[in-house]
């Protein structure tokens, strides 16, 4: 029986022998994996992309104070992001999932029509959620649309939800209880950080603070953008993205705040996304 | 020939949403992978989205060996059969239905007969195979329809149910393609399963720690509509608008008030618990759920559990009469509100679902035969909104109108004509289950065949009632003097006192019948009389003798608005 590191190892050495570079986490707090500049920006422009990588994703309004057997207001997803895409590629995925000891053969496994979208990055797919045994194991989406433009060629995206993929492996029904390895309970390593950062997201985070760092990561992302570098822009887009989460969390933000929170986000990604493929774009011209 | 009809035809279906996955960006619903296109035992050259076609045919994705050529066409069902895949909708449906039946039977329950879920598992499957499997007792004592919901919504699962529709401790999952091993698939299903039960049970608990009343203030954080406050306000008009109508029912159809006042106070409550933040199908039916966990009169709990009754169009209504008043003010807030802030539903724009609440409204008072006058139930409803028209009678008008329009639809689904609809439209909004009646005598009697000449010549009376501005004033027989008007005079008195008689007890079909008795002496008064003559004073008292026919008819249908048969 795997356990959740090895899991990961695993997933990692498969996607390797595949031609993915494993790029690991990217430094900033983020939602998804998705919002990795290998995927952010690798799905923009034509040039070849396959990256794999394990991301913590934080979703502070999910936290349930370490109750919840099921639920995390941090977990971990594992992303591949391949373009052009594969022709095999539902192929390689069931041999993906053989590499970690879940024969599909063995088990019900059904793709379920499921379309994915980010409003804040402006982002659409169009996809499916593979379940396993009736659970939900990972997310396949074929990219269409970034920054409300859509791409060519297509990207498509495998995010694996590793705490249920690892809870169906060993047989447990409560998160804290999977064995991590070195002799660690995730509990041990993850249960202390639920408990607090609930606190923090629904009670005790200083909402005139993160209010004033969104509007602030904006203005500088905006600097930023002006000066033509789309990626420390890019970092401010992922920060404020979660600040706007917390402060969603925290109950600070109403309905109709809402919308303009996300339309500033992606008004923003927007620039950033325009920027970069301005800046990584060969200009024809400029080669005679 | 067939070279280019294929990518033709292939390019001509219709997805709610395309997308592309390779280089020549192909537009389809989800990435074609093969082309299987035969004539007889000859391959069709196609070449689309990147691929070419062939003869191979590739069979159930896991389970399926490798893809077999295709000899001829006709072998093509045959071999997918055996590739795990029962391709024609039709034949797996009913595969489908077979094995649920059979699944069910250890259990001694049938599957729930959920179409929307058996045609959703149709599609979901190429080769369904059904998975019985068992839920835990600590898990039963749960609300039911929480567990139904987390079973079809959540899994796809199909619940076990008794006859009469109550959950048994049993679930089947729908597998595709073998069912062999299906031991590791059933533990699976289970763990899932019951991870989502725990997962419910928890939001149970949290929302059972504290009672109903003690979220109400919480509401005021939940935002209706900006221009129409929060779900506190709403609340506090619904109660408004459910005294309103509780008082004017006291002399006809008296309701427990009390009940009502306090079902109001609770019926948005349960929109702040985590089951239904998590399920939002289940609001209302939380709400009865906690009603009753908080000691709540069964009477204040089955209302606030029916709140949002009729929650579709051939589910039922409330049970109850508090129940019914107090969902209707529940819609009646919602339609005056949105109203007022000029959120009026156009073309298939409705995103506050009105057309939906103006119909459960009318199901409601037609249903529970409710004598509610809805005009003035909604011109109140418009009074308390925070937001106020500068013209209230042209926006009462245009709520009334929508309204009428969704009774006049409804009837009209009845299989009621147009024309019928139409005609019964004076003063319907001001007692429908009265309009109703009225409508149905109307059709009853239309097939007399005396009836369709006598509109027409009701018709010929209420124009030219329009062109001379009847006053409505009542006929003084002394001052008639021919024998043909003096006679439908005598005629329409006693119809009308024959129509009285019959009208007071219900009877709408025998008062219009008695009515339709005057038709040969208003022929003879058309055939044998001059309505517009010298004489003033004559022309005004045989004006008035047809304004009393048509108020008389009134009562019961305008016959103008009916259009003659085609013959």
């Amino acid at each position: 029986m795997l356990t959740f590191q090895e899991i990961v190892l695993e997933l990692q050495n498969f996607w390797s022998k595949e031609g993915c570079a494993i790029v690991h986490p990217y430094d900033l707090e983020k939602g998804a994996g998705t919002f990795n500049p290998a995927t952010f920006f690798g799905a923009l422009t034509a040039a070849p992309a396959r990256y794999a990588y394990i991301e913590p994703s934080r979703r502070p309004a999910d936290g349930r104070y370490g109750d919840n057997p099921n639920r995390l207001g941090k977990y971990y997803q594992f992303q591949v992001i391949m373009k052009p895409v594969p022709a095999g590629i539902t192929d390689t995925y069931q041999k993906s999932l053989k590499a970690i000891g879940l024969d599909p053969k063995k088990h019900d496994l059904r793709w379920i029509e499921d379309d994915w979208e980010s409003p804040t990055l402006g982002a659409s797919g169009v996809g499916w959620e593979v379940w396993l045994d009736g659970m939900e194991i990972t997310q396949f989406t074929y990219f269409q649309q970034m920054g409300s433009m859509p791409l060519s060629p297509v990207s498509v995206e495998l995010t694996y939800g590793l705490e249920r993929i690892a809870m169906y492996l060993q047989k447990k029904d409560n998160v804290y209880d999977l064995d991590y390895g070195g002799g660690l309970t995730y509990g041990d390593i993850h249960k202390p950080q639920e408990r607090e950062f609930s606190r923090y997201n629904f009670e005790t985070a200083d909402v005139a603070l993160l209010s004033r760092h969104f509007n602030e990561w904006e203005k500088e992302g905006e600097r930023l953008a002006g000066l033509g570098d789309p990626l420390p822009a890019y970092d401010c887009v992922v920060r404020a993205s979660h600040l706007f989460n917390t402060l969603e969390a925290r109950g600070a933000i109403s309905v109709t705040e809402r919308a303009q929170y996300i339309g500033r986000i992606r008004g923003l990604a927007r620039k950033v996304m325009e920027l970069y493929i301005e800046s990584r774009t060969p200009k024809a011209e400029a080669v005679k | 020939m067939f070279a280019a009809l294929i990518p033709e035809l292939l390019k001509s279906l219709q997805f709610p949403k395309f997308m592309t996955w390779e280089e020549t960006n192909f537009k389809f619903g989800r990435p074609l992978r093969a082309i299987t296109a035969l004539l007889g035992d000859k391959v069709i050259p196609v070449t689309l989205g990147g691929i070419k076609s062939g003869r191979e045919v590739h069979g159930h994705p896991v389970l399926a060996k490798k893809p077999v050529a295709l000899k001829d066409i006709s072998k093509h069902a045959g071999i997918l059969r055996q590739g795990l895949v029962l391709a024609d909708p039709v034949e797996r449906r009913e595969y489908l239905l077979k094995a649920l039946a059979q699944a069910a039977k250890p259990a001694h329950g049938i599957s729930d007969p959920d179409e929307e879920l058996i045609d959703e598992t149709t599609f979901m499957v190429e080769h369904p195979v059904p998975v019985l499997g068992k839920l835990r007792d600590e898990h039963m004592v749960l609300p039911h329809a929480l567990l139904k919901l987390v079973m079809k919504k959540q899994l796809k699962f199909f619940p076990v149910v008794s006859t009469e529709g109550v959950l048994r401790p049993n679930f089947i999952g729908v597998r595709d393609g073998l069912s062999s091993g299906n031991e590791l698939v059933r533990e699976g299903y289970q763990r899932v399963l019951e991870a989502r039960f725990n997962d419910a049970a928890f939001f149970v608990g949290r929302d059972s720690s504290s009672t109903l009343e003690s979220k109400l203030g919480q509401l005021e954080r939940v935002t209706y509509q900006k221009a129409l406050g929060s779900m506190s306000a709403k609340a506090a008009r619904v109660a408004e608008i459910a005294q309103f109508i509780g008082a004017k029912l006291r002399q006809t159809s008296p309701v427990d008030e009390t009940a009502l006042a306090r079902a109001a106070k609770l019926a948005y409550a349960d929109l702040v618990t985590d089951v239904v933040k998590e399920f939002p199908e289940l609001q209302g039916h939380m709400g009865g759920v906690y009603a009753r966990k908080d000691g709540e009169s069964e009477k204040v709990s089955l209302a606030v559990e029916q709140f949002y009754y009729p929650i579709a169009a051939k589910t039922p209504v409330p049970t109850t009469a508090e129940g019914c008043v107090l969902s209707l003010a529940g819609k009646l807030d919602s339609l005056a509100g949105c109203f007022a802030a000029g959120l009026i539903p156009s073309g298939s724009a409705d995103p506050f679902a009105l057309r939906r609440q103006a119909l459960g409204a009318i199901r409601i008072l037609l249903e529970k035969q409710l004598p509610i006058d809805l005009e003035e139930a909604m011109k109140h409803a418009l009074s308390i909104q925070p937001v106020k028209s500068p013209e209230p009678a042209k926006l009462e008008a245009q709520l009334s109108d929508f309204v009428w329009g969704r009774a006049q639809s409804f009837f009209e689904d009845m299989k009621y004509a147009v024309d019928e609809v139409r005609s019964i439209k004076h003063g319907a909004l001001k007692d429908l289950p009265n309009a109703f009646r009225r409508l149905a005598a109307l059709k009853a009697v239309r097939r007399d065949p005396a009836f369709e000449p006598l509109a027409a010549a009701f018709k010929r009376a209420s124009n030219i009632l329009k062109q001379n501005k009847g006053d409505g004033s009542s006929p003084e027989r002394a001052l008639l003097k021919e024998p043909a008007e003096l006679e439908l005079y005598d005629a329409l008195v006693s119809a009308e006192g024959a129509a009285n008689d019959r009208i007071v007890q219900g009877d709408f079909e025998g008062g219009l019948k008695s009515l339709v008795g005057v038709k040969p002496h208003l022929d003879k008064f058309f055939d044998g009389v001059m309505v517009m003559v010298e004489d003033e004073s004559l022309k005004r008292q045989r004006l008035a003798l047809l304004s009393k026919l048509v108020r008389a008819f009134r009562r019961v249908a305008d016959l103008s608005e009916i259009q003659a048969s085609a013959s």
